[in-house]
């Protein structure tokens, strides 16, 4: 039976990074998720996260992110970020040129590449002023 | 839950760090403070021992990327040994591995070059 728990709703401060790992675990936890795959989560959660923490609201004025997980059967994970700040779809954004040396490399932009690669599905949706991003992750046989 | 423990040992006159544990938002920073403190000393090369390292996100791999940015402008080099499990798929996913070549150990990355 699928379970959706309160959602956890805090500021979009990066300190607040360890408490949205630790809620997210706890539904790897319910769906049984293998151990060997909290890492690739925690990369998840992180860049999901930080993002919003980092870019989402004004800097000084950090506004709420909700973080909900709901389990749809054993090794089945989704996750969803909420937030109110600055309409931002993930799913547009360009691939980063990853054939550059390292003087032409940013030092950033690898985030939502990243996600892509290790969710086993990503959406996005803006819904009465929120981002809504979900991915799942699911066993790996 | 987020630990990141950086042990600098001086082999040949060359620096190698050992990064061990877990790289993220929370603490890359550090990682970053230790290489500039290194950079500010003098040090042209560092050797990332990288091969405890169970955890790093973009910020982490950012901080790789900038640290190796300073020390080429200044005609210096970051070399990179030890990857495994996540860390190393990282690097392969990104092709850092082709910006940075890597080195199975510590004593291959000290003797290129």
């Amino acid at each position: 039976m699928p379970t959706t728990p309160q959602p956890l709703t805090l500021l979009a401060k990066a300190d607040a990074l360890g408490a949205v790992t630790r809620f997210v675990r706890e539904g790897a936890r319910e769906a049984n998720l293998a151990e060997a795959r909290m890492d690739e989560l925690d990369l998840l959660v992180e860049e999901i996260f930080m993002n919003i923490a980092r870019h989402s609201y004004p800097e000084g004025a950090p506004g709420v992110v909700s973080v909900m997980y709901s389990v749809s059967g054993p090794g089945e994970l989704a996750v969803e970020f909420g937030d109110q700040g600055v309409e931002f779809n993930p799913l547009t954004i360009s691939p980063p040129d990853l054939t550059l040396e390292l003087t032409a490399r940013p030092v950033g932009g690898l985030g939502v590449f990243l996600l892509r690669e290790f969710a086993d599905s990503l959406s996005y949706r803006r819904e009465q002023g929120w981002n809504r991003l979900t991915f799942e992750v699911s066993a790996k046989p | 839950m987020s630990i990141v423990t950086i042990e600098r040992t001086l082999v040949r006159n060359k620096v190698v760090l050992r990064v061990a544990g877990r790289m993220d938002a929370e603490n890359s920073q550090a990682f970053e403070t230790h290489c500039e403190s290194c950079i500010s000393e003098g040090v042209t090369m560092l050797v990332l021992d990288l091969g405890d390292l169970t955890y790093v996100s973009s910020m982490g791999l950012g901080a790789i990327v900038r640290v190796a940015k300073q020390l080429r402008d200044g005609g210096g080099e970051v070399r990179i040994c030890c990857l495994t499990g996540l860390v190393r798929q990282l690097f392969e996913i990104t092709r850092l591995n082709h910006v940075f070549p890597t080195h199975d150990s510590v004593e291959s990355a000290l003797m290129e070059g």
